[in-house]
């Protein structure tokens, strides 16, 4: 009984997906004149034309380069950054780290859209716009992550570095031969949540970006999709590939996934 | 331990792995808001020749004494009111059906979860799709279907009436699955124990969900219902994407106005100060889920 | 580990490396709106002849989108980022030309392609007594309409601007249009249609009835805009809105698809309007409201940057784009009015008894009337935008104007009335 409610809601749920994905297999014309009834989902006639279409007359590939690129150096430069920092907090003692911690949990209450403005501003004034770098380094180091890594540096077993300290390691060689191989939950937690916020972000390129050259996905579909004449197909298409990695990442590593978001909740 | 002389490395140390984020931080998140303040007293324009000048109060008088911006403001209030409830209630009646042993319980989870791994940028595009005018538009049909032909076919995002509806139906869409795992996460962590000693106690099955269920969810309840609530006041890309705002004001926000003032206008003093209300906004939420979340039983 | 780690970043950094032009010099960077798709082949195709056609200069086309031009290019100005040429959407020039971001191109062009370029594009371009923006065409706003059912309902067709209909006429000619249609949407105002078109379109209907959206010579608009003759004008309009008559058209085939006889739209539309209605289609002038027949004019024109590192280059390519054949090709594009009197003596649209004449007598002959030619035209724009906005959902219009004329004014205050400056360079 319960199980045919969730097939039911599952369905039903799914159906936009299961529509964008028909919908980008069939000629432009097709999409609106059925999107209105079961043959939304339809796959007659399927072909890959509008996938081509949108590889060539509105460069997804370079859209896809661009959002990849800033994305994987967002995670990675991430990762490096904050979980240093998270492990400088949580194992060591130096001078500041009391109220430079209250200062980042502070921070953490600032969603980016608090700041997006004076950045703005600050980085037209400086020149600084339409490329690569102003859409990486703004967002590398990050007060959530800095305090999910802190966390669980805090939860690990002290024998770990103490066997490294009898080694004769430094703080340094600790951390990456040490510490960090038993933190990989936590490496995984964090680069899944700043690869999802990272590869959907519009806001900030939206006003940092010009043309095509460095601009990601969201902002490309979103000015494809105001490009007369509306080609729903292509569009589609565009969607299909724009969601692909992120579906693919989610089905790869869902326990991780589910993990990560489940530990932010519980966090509080 | 090692004497006064590795405590100084380590000391440099600690310090030189913490720096690149906290540099990082006071550079592009601490300075910035500090700048979003001071911006927010002047009248500053984006590439204006006229020197800026400190007019004390009044972007936030101005503000305060638009009706485009207190819609805005309604809006998000409206949306946050409608979406957190129905949100969280969807996803807590999605999680308790999910934590039974049902079969392909993880392909459930999977599908249910989906839409949030999409960039909000592509729900809105799809969406469009979904709600295109006229009777072939799958949520007019659906709407005709389900009314037995009653439905007349609208155009959702340009009725003033049917834009802000539109925009929670997909807000709520996208955002369920996250909130159902959370809750799953949360529902899991209930012992056992605790439903069997309900049933002892001869509690029926709603008895034990208010008794049991809910009190184990507390934590994680508050946890969504801010989340969602602080996201609601964040909506931006459905906006600029689907109804950039209309139809006249009916769907505009906070986030939508702050872009349209310092980004379509150049004017970033008023869009500063914009994003400091939504600031102040967002700590009260913060600071009531603080006191909500205070265990219960402390003497206030 | 380590290494691998180094190495990863070591491969990010390079991948993060910014893609530029190949040498400096030769290279020039073109930025265009991405409008109608003819347009934009148009000028793809522009730009590959011209690349073809010497070997000193290399044009980079980028397109940016419409919805947000006017932002990026600011917000590009503001960052020093500016490209050597780039397309200005009309009456947003004075505004770049007061910030100091443009520079003049008296010296640029050859006099000969100057002289030939029709007078309303010399004013469009003009700000402080230099010429800073020449566009390739001028555009050209009327009512097309379906002869045969206009002819059914028995009303007359103007061929020029002086016999336009009045409004009552046309108000009668809607009504009797109204009770033959099945719908009673018989007018296309191409109100699915967003931003800069509500101010292009309807403020001539300010100035026909003797009214505009700002006093030319203060630049205030309390007294103008919200004048007893704006609020009668603007309320008519709501009245044909109010009353069934004007078509939503959210497929944009309203006048394709012969829904309404009467399309109020511009110059772009002809292609796709003759496609579908062949010798049914006739192009009128729009109504008199009291002062005369008015209509817009204006639309992109090139600009070269300040701080453009080779305005020679940007020059030659522009001095390129306005040859006749060239000014013709972009112009059977889009529709639109060709620059110079030698394309609109070549074009079979626009010359003496083409089906467009009328544009060009309209141009010429002081019915078309400029936008406000001021930095604070943005502002005015949006602002009007806001109260069409109102008014078309039915809303009070004098209280609509005030409040649009007092935004109008108050940011003229904010700005101390927009003085002459040289700019930030």
């Amino acid at each position: 009984m319960a199980w045919v409610a969730a097939c039911g809601l599952a369905l039903v749920y799914v159906a936009p997906v299961a529509m964008m994905v028909a919908g980008s297999l069939k000629p432009d014309a097709r999409v609106l004149a059925e999107a209105g009834s079961w043959r939304a989902i339809s796959l007659a006639g399927a072909s890959l034309a509008n996938y081509r279409d949108a590889f060539i007359r509105v460069d997804l590939g370079r859209s896809l380069l661009n959002s990849l690129v800033i994305t994987t150096s967002v995670v990675i430069l991430g990762l490096g950054v904050n979980s240093l920092a998270g492990y400088a907090f949580a194992r060591m003692t130096w001078r500041g780290r009391g109220w430079l911690f209250a200062a980042v949990t502070a921070l953490m209450v600032l969603p980016f859209e608090a700041i997006a403005v004076p950045l703005f501003y600050g980085v037209s004034l400086l020149g600084w716009r339409d490329s690569y770098s102003v859409q990486i380094l703004p967002f590398v180091a990050n007060a959530f992550s800095i305090y999910l890594f802190y966390t669980f540096f805090l939860g690990l077993p002290r024998e770990l570095e103490e066997a490294a300290r009898v080694d004769g390691a430094g703080p340094w060689r600790t951390f990456v031969e040490v510490v960090a191989p038993n933190a990989r939950p936590c490496f995984a937690t964090v680069a899944i949540l700043t690869f999802l916020t990272q590869w959907g972000s519009y806001l900030w390129p939206l006003m940092v970006t010009g043309g095509p050259r460095v601009r990601p996905l969201p902002v490309a579909i979103a000015a494809f999709y105001t490009l007369p004449p509306r080609a729903w197909g292509d569009i589609l298409a565009f969607g299909v590939v724009m969601a692909a990695p992120v579906v693919l990442l989610f089905l790869l590593f869902q326990r991780a996934f589910v993990r990560g978001v489940a530990t932010t909740g519980v966090k509080g | 331990m090692r004497g006064g002389g590795g405590d100084r490395l380590h000391r440099h140390a600690a310090a030189a792995m913490a720096a690149p984020a906290l540099a990082g931080l006071a550079l592009f998140v601490a300075l910035p808001f500090v700048a979003a303040v001071v911006l927010s007293f002047t009248d500053q324009r984006l590439g204006s020749p006229l020197a800026s000048r400190f007019v004390g109060w009044e972007q936030y008088r101005r503000l305060l004494a638009d009706p485009l911006f207190r819609r805005a403001i309604a809006n998000n209030l409206s949306f946050a009111a409608v979406v957190v409830p129905v949100q969280t209630g969807a996803a807590l009646g999605l999680a308790l059906l999910l934590n039974r042993r049902l079969a392909g319980r993880a392909i459930f989870r999977a599908l249910f979860f989906l839409p949030v791994v999409f960039p909000m940028a592509l729900v809105a595009v799809v969406w469009v799709v979904i709600y295109a005018p006229g009777p072939s538009g799958p949520m007019n049909a659906l709407l005709a279907a389900a009314t037995g032909g009653a439905w007349s076919p609208r155009d959702f995002l340009h009725d003033p009436a049917w834009a802000m509806p539109a925009l929670i139906l997909l807000s709520i869409w996208q955002g369920v699955g996250f909130q159902m795992v959370v809750l799953l996460a949360g529902l899991q962590a209930i012992p056992a124990e605790l439903y069997e000693a309900a049933v002892v106690d001869g509690a029926s099955p709603w008895g034990r969900f208010l008794h049991v269920t809910l009190p184990g969810l507390r934590s994680p309840l508050i946890f969504v219902a801010v989340v969602t609530a602080i996201l609601a006041f964040r909506l931006f890309d459905q906006v600029r994407i689907m109804t950039r705002g209309g139809p006249n004001g009916a769907t505009t926000t906070v986030i939508f106005e702050a872009v349209a003032a310092a980004f379509d206008r150049q004017e970033v003093a008023r869009g500063a100060a914009i994003t400091v209300i939504f600031f102040l906004l967002v700590v009260a939420i913060t600071a009531a889920q603080r006191r909500l979340l205070r265990p219960r039983g402390v003497a206030r | 580990m380590r290494y691998r780690l180094i190495l990863l970043l070591a491969v990010l950094a390079l991948a993060c490396r910014d893609h530029h032009g190949g040498g400096r010099t030769p290279d020039i960077e073109v930025w265009f709106h991405t409008g109608q798709p003819g347009e934009q082949r148009t000028i793809e195709a522009q730009v590959a002849r011209f690349n073809a056609g010497q070997d000193e200069i290399t044009v980079h086309l980028t397109l940016l989108p419409e919805g947000s031009y006017n932002a990026q290019v600011q917000a590009a100005a503001a960052a020093g980022a500016l490209p050597d040429l780039l397309e200005l959407d009309g009456p947003f020039l004075y505004r770049y030309v007061w910030q100091g971001a443009l520079r003049p191109l008296d010296d640029l062009l050859p006099a000969t392609t100057l002289a030939g370029l029709l007078p309303s594009l010399r004013t469009q371009g003009t700000c402080g007594g230099h010429l800073y923006g020449v566009g390739s065409f001028d555009s050209g706003l009327g009512l097309w309409g379906d002869r045969a059912t206009l002819a059914a309902v028995g009303a007359r067709l103007p061929v020029t601007s002086g016999a336009a209909w009045s409004a009552e006429e046309m108000e009668g000619i809607l009504d009797r249009l109204a009770a033959a249609d099945p719908d009673g949407a018989v007018l296309d105002l191409k109100l699915n249609y967003a931003g800069e078109w509500f101010t292009y379109a309807f403020s001539p209907l300010l100035q026909s009835a003797g009214a505009d959206l700002i006093d030319r010579t203060t630049g205030r608009a309390g007294g103008t805009l919200d004048s007893p003759a704006a609020v009668a004008a603007l309320t008519r309009l709501q009245g044909w809105i109010r009353r069934g008559r004007v078509d939503p058209n959210l497929d944009d085939a309203a006048f394709t698809g012969r829904r309404v006889a009467l399309s109020w739209v511009g110059h772009w539309e002809y292609p796709r309007y003759h496609a579908a209605l062949g010798d049914d289609l006739v192009l009128l002038p729009l109504p008199d409201f009291g002062h005369g027949s008015r209509t817009g004019e204006g639309s992109w024109q090139w600009a070269i940057p300040a701080a453009s590192r080779s305005p020679e280059g940007a020059a030659a390519f522009l001095a390129f784009l306005l040859r006749p054949e060239e000014v013709g090709a972009m112009a059977a594009a889009n529709g639109g009015v060709p620059a110079t009197g030698a394309a609109i003596a070549r074009s079979p649209l626009y010359r003496p008894g083409g089906p467009l004449r009328l544009f060009v007598a309209q141009l010429t002959g002081g019915v078309a009337v400029p936008r406000p030619r001021t930095p604070a035209y943005p502002v005015i724009t949006a602002a009007f935008q806001r109260c069409f906005d109102d008014l078309r959902n039915g809303g009070d219009v004098h209280a609509a104007l005030a409040r649009a004329a007092a935004a109008i004014d108050r940011d003229l205050a904010d700005n101390r009335g927009y003085p002459p400056t040289r700019g930030r360079r």
